[in-house]
């Protein structure tokens, strides 16, 4: 046995490779794994032609299905469209805000159709819509692939719509348009178009309508703040099937949605821009706005390190009504933004109009009320050295913690800080009326005890 | 005499030899004579910063492969390094990388290591080099565990990035044009611990290499590439067909050694008529306590997580009776925190731990130091496998020890009454297959996403255009007007491919008992029908579930805790239909195939056994579909007209139990997990009308253990004939042809003659030759 198996071994038949026997196990394996029919993939009914129709050709019949015309270049063609939309806009007033934007730019929408959801180098940009604004009109000019092997001209015509001292406004571009057309380029072994700056519509949107929407997609943000409606819009999910199929086709039809679609994602963007500018930067437009978006524009410029321009949100928003109830309006959470508004005030030292702002909120009821009245008592506690005026307030909303409790309504945090704050504030209360009695110069607080506790 | 008394390791080894009993358990003792260094000079155009770092190490010449190796690179040529553990491999591609980075700081490298530990290991010691050296190094992990701000960093400024295949795979070259800072600078790639490429794993992450080098081409950089592996039969062909290179092998190991003492040790059978043999743990133990008595450190090999719990308790227990150092023996294995697991590599380093029990989670190369004694618990399953743990110890000055001690499985008592195949026959051959059509197709897919391909390329030695226009065909990717082929899918390809299992899909299994459903595993989809049938128990990390449901088509399997005396086993009705033959040769009494083939099990009932006795109480039926599994085999034909006059159970009996001897063997000659290979016996197939033996790969497509079956037909014939015919038992064990009351009393004749049937035509022909024990 040893000796056999140090016998070197004969050498192996080359495992036979021929373009037929692996077709065969090919074509066996088709019927086998599941991995190549998964369920997203079962849609494409015809079998891909052996080699695509010459993109010339398929460049026009896209452009007369959707209305656009050819631009011919060395690298190939590219299909492109233009509409113009009425759309006032003055820019200005969005230097005030606390997000980054230089209305003196070229500002530039975008947004792009892409052939899936990663950022991965498979996922292409197939359209690119870019809006500028020309006098009082929205002119977007609409990108089109007609064929994915004339990426080249493509990323040239884009080039050329992205002046390098754009400013770009997107909706989720940050993470995902922008990235996914740097990828196109770095593919490409190009430079990405150079801009001077972007701003990101999401995180705005988020931060400043979430509250009256049921999320934060376009779709919601346009018709909720914007008043966009949409009857027939293509589901965003469908659309790389659109481009496939045109691909394996050659039909167009199936493309005008996603040239609408795309084109109302833009215009959008255009009015939510303009929304946010009428609206929210101009003090004659604040009277018009939402209380709870410009507390919410409050609290975004007092993340930002501007407190004066906060606490100006801030009283423009409760100089407002209440908004009518009905079910899109969104409510106005009036004493969060008096308890915002107290705190801006007493981190700038303006105590006498803190503690008002407090007792404003602590009117409103319920939990911004505990949150008020704990306020006070740290206010009176710590900066005043009132101990009974703490004690009162520390009391005040105990007693508001207990009949919210009564209703079935805990607050667990403010339980646990009114327990310790209420112990201290009695012990030193009792402390000095003891020093009193004695006759005594009052002491800080029982020894060992930290004094200091927020 | 005292228990506790400092020794030197002979000492210790020669009394642990003279213990009653253990030397009738020897079955080899080998003496490794110690070895002195082959050093070279430092080369004069290594940067003084690198000398000066060396210096600072105590190192003023380098082993001959070390210096061979960056002399090689240097020239150009791609490397591979290959040498024991221990050897100062990682100098072999940190100094040529750090001379590039000092050479010029855009450089760029990216180091792949088989796991996160090693990641962080080698990225700390290639840390400590540049600081060494005073050179501005930006190196970093990119795995799974690194957090968001820092991939960024790594992305644009990482000179090296260290990873390992599966985020390469599925993070790193889908997002390449995210790293086309690395790329475009790439000059040298590091596949550190290559023979751990091996089997379905290896076959992936070829095609992993093939791809990242054709995103190199993308971005214009041809990078060198330095395989770093253990002692494999076959090294260049591991690393040439890992990289699809042309490479340097460099396997003169420079480094000394000291003696070395191997010793096998088979423990005596219990009952010798029926092959009943105890494990390995007990006497194992004995070895251990022998050495860490005499003050020697001592790492001990557990096969299973179980095993090391096992044996560490009992090392203890036995210290706590003698009150012996027992804080100073800890256990590791996968499981364990990873502080935990640094404090014990360092603890070993420095020698506060003294005894270490370890599964094979310390195999792969993680510095402990060098130790006194390596006692291994049973065979690890392979040759090389059994060389890294042996290698563990070893001092450059003085003797150590390293031993074997067999187990009762048929694999183990092969090595143990066969030692010189350890020590003469060269170590198994890492197998791999890139080819693999399930494989290739999946990373044909993944690289068409990453980058069209054009008419005629390239993915690896082949063009693909047939492969793409089978995927065209299933609508995957499209053929544009240039010619070229774009990914024409929304979806990702890359996250459809797990690089370390051979079927895509798996069935997950979720824990309903706690407060909320958690998944503590999954299985292959092959091995679900057996495992995670409903009212089986499953068992994950010692303890018992009962599967409640097996949801076939969401692939989840619900179970809970449950704590009964019994356990499960499905029995399988397979049928197999040869489907190809790729070769097929002629013997005096059948035939040998090399082929494709289509397995269909059915999981038809399940038997419920106690657990300390085997004993059945009671079955149930399994409702499942059939899985099917198309694969590679080797099989072996038998010449029907060479047994007319065998009785048709006689002729079952005897294929079966030489397959399984064949299966043994296999497993040996192959380097494979036995588990790779499974066993078909067929008294008349349907399809050639006649008996055969097939041992078909148990991974879809196979990772090429069947060719080599095929080429290594004579030796596996032999040792087969061999391994029964030398098996000490009566009339069948489970060492040979299976257990007596399975196979029947007439077993092993009937095998051995049926062997002798096909390669001789006749099985007297053999009988009348004296045969050699």
């Amino acid at each position: 046995m040893t000796a056999e198996l140090a016998r070197p071994a004969p050498t192996l038949p080359p495992m036979p490779n021929e373009t037929e026997l692996r077709l065969r196990r090919l074509e066996r394996l088709r019927g086998l794994d599941s991995r190549l029919r998964t369920a997203a993939e079962l849609i494409p009914p015809v079998r891909a032609p052996a080699r695509a129709a010459p993109v010339e050709g398929r460049a026009e019949r896209l452009a007369a299905a959707i209305g656009g015309r050819v631009l011919r270049t060395d690298e190939g063609p590219v299909v492109a469209v233009e509409q113009r939309t009425w759309l006032p806009f003055d820019p200005a007033p969005l230097a005030s805000l606390p997000y980054p934007i230089e209305p003196g730019r070229p500002l530039l929408l975008l947004d792009t159709e892409t052939t899936g959801l990663g950022t991965g180098a498979g996922t292409m940009a197939f359209l690119v819509a870019v809006g500028v604004w020309i006098d009082h009109e929205l002119l977007v000019t609409q990108l089109w692939l007609p064929e994915q092997a004339a990426e080249a001209a493509f990323l040239s015509a884009l080039a050329g719509l992205i002046p390098p001292d754009a400013w770009l406004v997107t909706y989720n571009g940050r993470t995902f348009d922008w990235p996914l057309l740097t990828t196109r380029y770095r593919l490409a072994r190009r430079s990405p178009p150079a801009i001077a700056g972007h701003l990101d519509l999401l995180p705005v949107a988020r931060q400043l309508f979430r509250h009256r929407l049921p999320d934060a997609r376009l779709a919601s943000v346009e018709s909720g703040i914007a008043g966009v409606r949409r009857p027939e819009d293509l589901p965003g999910a469908l659309i790389p099937g659109r481009y496939f199929e045109w691909l394996r086709s050659g039909y167009a039809t199936c493309l005008r949605d996603v040239l609408d679609h795309n084109h109302q994602d833009v215009v959008s963007l255009g009015q939510l821009l303009v929304v946010i500018a009428e609206r929210l930067a101009t003090p004659a437009g604040r009277t018009r706005a939402h209380p709870e978006d410009l507390a919410s524009l409050g609290r975004a410029y007092r993340r930002r390190g501007r407190p004066e321009e906060a606490l100006g949100c801030l009283d423009a928003a409760l100089a407002l009504p209440d908004p009518e109830r009905s079910a899109n309006a969104g409510s106005f959470d009036r004493g969060r933004a008096w308890l915002d508004q107290a705190s801006l005030f007493a981190a700038t030292g303006r105590s006498q109009e803190a503690i008002e702002a407090w007792q404003q909120a602590a009117g409103c009821g319920g939990r911004n009320a505990v949150r008020a009245w704990i306020a006070l008592a740290k206010h009176h506690e710590h900066r005043a050295r009132d101990v009974p005026q703490a004690l009162q307030a520390a009391e005040q909303a105990a007693t508001l913690v207990a009949r919210g409790r009564a209703f079935g309504r805990f607050d667990p945090w403010a339980e646990r800080d009114l327990c310790r704050r209420l112990r201290r504030l009695r012990r030193r209360g009792l402390a000095a009326t003891a020093a009193q009695r004695m006759r005594r110069p009052p002491v800080a607080g029982p020894s060992g005890h930290p004094t200091v506790q927020h | 005499m005292r228990l506790y008394e400092p020794r030197t390791t002979i000492d210790a080894l020669d009394r642990f030899l003279a213990e009653p009993g253990v030397a009738a358990a020897v079955t080899a003792h080998r003496v490794i004579p110690a070895r002195p260094a082959d050093r070279r000079p430092i080369p004069d155009w290594l940067d003084p910063r690198l000398r000066s770092a060396l210096a600072k190490r105590g190192i003023d010449a380098l082993y001959t492969h070390q210096s061979d190796a960056i002399e090689a690179l240097r020239d150009g040529h791609d490397v591979a390094v290959v040498t024991p553990t221990a050897s100062g491999k990682s100098l072999c591609y940190n100094l040529p990388v750090l001379q590039a980075v000092a050479e010029d700081p855009a450089a760029r490298a990216l180091y792949l290591f088989p796991t996160k530990a090693l990641s962080q290991d080698q990225t700390a010691e290639l840390r400590e080099l540049s600081a060494l050296a005073d050179l501005e190094l930006v190196a970093g992990v990119y795995d799974g565990d690194t957090p968001a701000p820092i991939r960024t960093t790594i992305r644009a400024a990482g000179q090296v990035v260290v990873t390992n295949p599966d985020m390469l795979h599925s993070a790193i070259l889908p997002h390449h044009t995210k790293w086309f800072q690395l790329f475009e600078q790439l000059r040298f790639i590091v596949v550190d611990e290559a023979h751990s490429y091996r089997g379905v794993f290896g076959s992936h992450v070829a095609n992993v290499l093939r791809r990242l080098q054709r995103i190199c081409e993308h971005y214009g950089t041809d990078p060198r590439i330095i395989c770093c592996s253990a002692t494999v039969g076959n090294p260049r062909e591991l690393a040439e067909t890992l990289t699809g290179r042309t490479i340097h092998v460099i396997d003169r190991n420079g480094a000394p050694s000291g003696e070395k003492h191997i010793v096998v040790l088979d423990p005596p059978p219990i009952d010798q008529r029926l092959g009943i043999r105890p494990g390995p743990v007990g006497l194992s133990r004995r070895a251990a306590l022998s050495f860490i008595r005499a003050g020697r450190q001592t790492i001990v090999f557990g096969k299973s997580r179980v095993a090391v719990e096992l044996l560490l308790s009992s090392l203890r227990e036995a210290l706590r009776e003698g009150r012996g150092p027992l804080e100073r023996i800890r256990g590791y294995r996968g499981g364990y925190l990873p502080s935990e697991r640094r404090a014990i590599e360092s603890g070993l380093r420095t020698g506060d731990i003294l005894a270490v029990v370890s599964t094979n989670a310390l195999e792969l190369g993680i510095d402990i130091g060098r130790l006194d004694a390596a006692i291994l618990a049973g065979y690890p399953g392979t040759i090389a496998g059994t060389w890294q743990q042996m290698g563990r110890s070893g001092r450059r000055q003085e003797v150590s020890v390293a031993i074997l001690v067999a187990g009762a499985g048929a694999v183990d008592q092969y090595v143990a009454t066969h030692p010189e195949y350890l020590f003469d026959s060269s170590p198994e051959e890492a197998r791999l297959d890139p080819e693999n059509l399930h494989v290739l197709l999946a990373h044909v897919r993944a690289a068409t996403f990453e980058l069209p391909f054009a008419p005629g390329d390239r993915f690896g030695a082949e063009a693909v255009d047939e492969l793409l226009a089978f995927l065209g065909e299933e609508a995957h990717v499209r053929q544009a007007d240039d010619g070229r082929w774009y990914w024409a899918s929304e979806n990702f390809p890359a996250s459809e491919i797990n690089l370390r299992v051979g079927a895509p899909e798996n069935v997950v299994i979720i824990d309903t008992g706690g407060p909320r459903p958690r998944v503590i595993g999954e299985v292959d989809l092959f091995s679900a029908p057996t495992l995670v049938h409903e009212n089986a128990i499953y068992l994950h990390e010692s303890r018992q579930y009962h599967v409640d449901r097996l949801d076939w088509d969401e692939r989840k399997a619900y179970v809970r805790p449950i704590d009964v005396d019994h356990y499960t086993q499905a029995e399988l009705a397979v049928t197999l239909k040869p489907l190809e033959i790729f070769a097929e040769e002629v013997l005096p009494g059948g035939a040998r195939t090399h082929g494709e083939v289509m397995v269909s099990t059915l999981a038809t009932i399940y038997k419920k056994l106690k657990l300390d006795t085997h004993e059945n109480l009671g079955w149930g039926r399994i409702h499942l579909p059939e899985t099917e599994l198309q694969t590679t085999a080797w099989w072996l034909a038998v010449d029907p007209d060479h047994v007319i006059g065998w009785r048709r159970e006689a002729l079952d009996m005897a294929l079966v139990g030489a397959g399984r001897a064949l299966q043994t063997v296999a497993s040996v000659l192959l380097m494979s997990d036995p588990r790779d290979l499974g066993l078909v016996t067929q008294v008349r197939s349907p399809h050639s009308e006649r008996p055969v033996v097939y041992l078909y790969e148990s991974v879809p497509g196979g990772v090429g253990l069947s060719p080599r079956l095929f080429e290594r037909h004579a030796q596996l014939l032999a040792g087969a004939g061999d391994l029964i015919a030398s098996c000490p038992c009566d009339s069948g064990c489970p060492a040979c042809v299976g257990p007596r009351g399975e196979t029947g009393g007439a077993a092993k004749t009937l095998a051995i003659d049926l062997l002798n049937v096909v390669r001789h035509g006749s099985h007297e022909a053999e009988r009348r030759q004296p045969r050699v024990a």
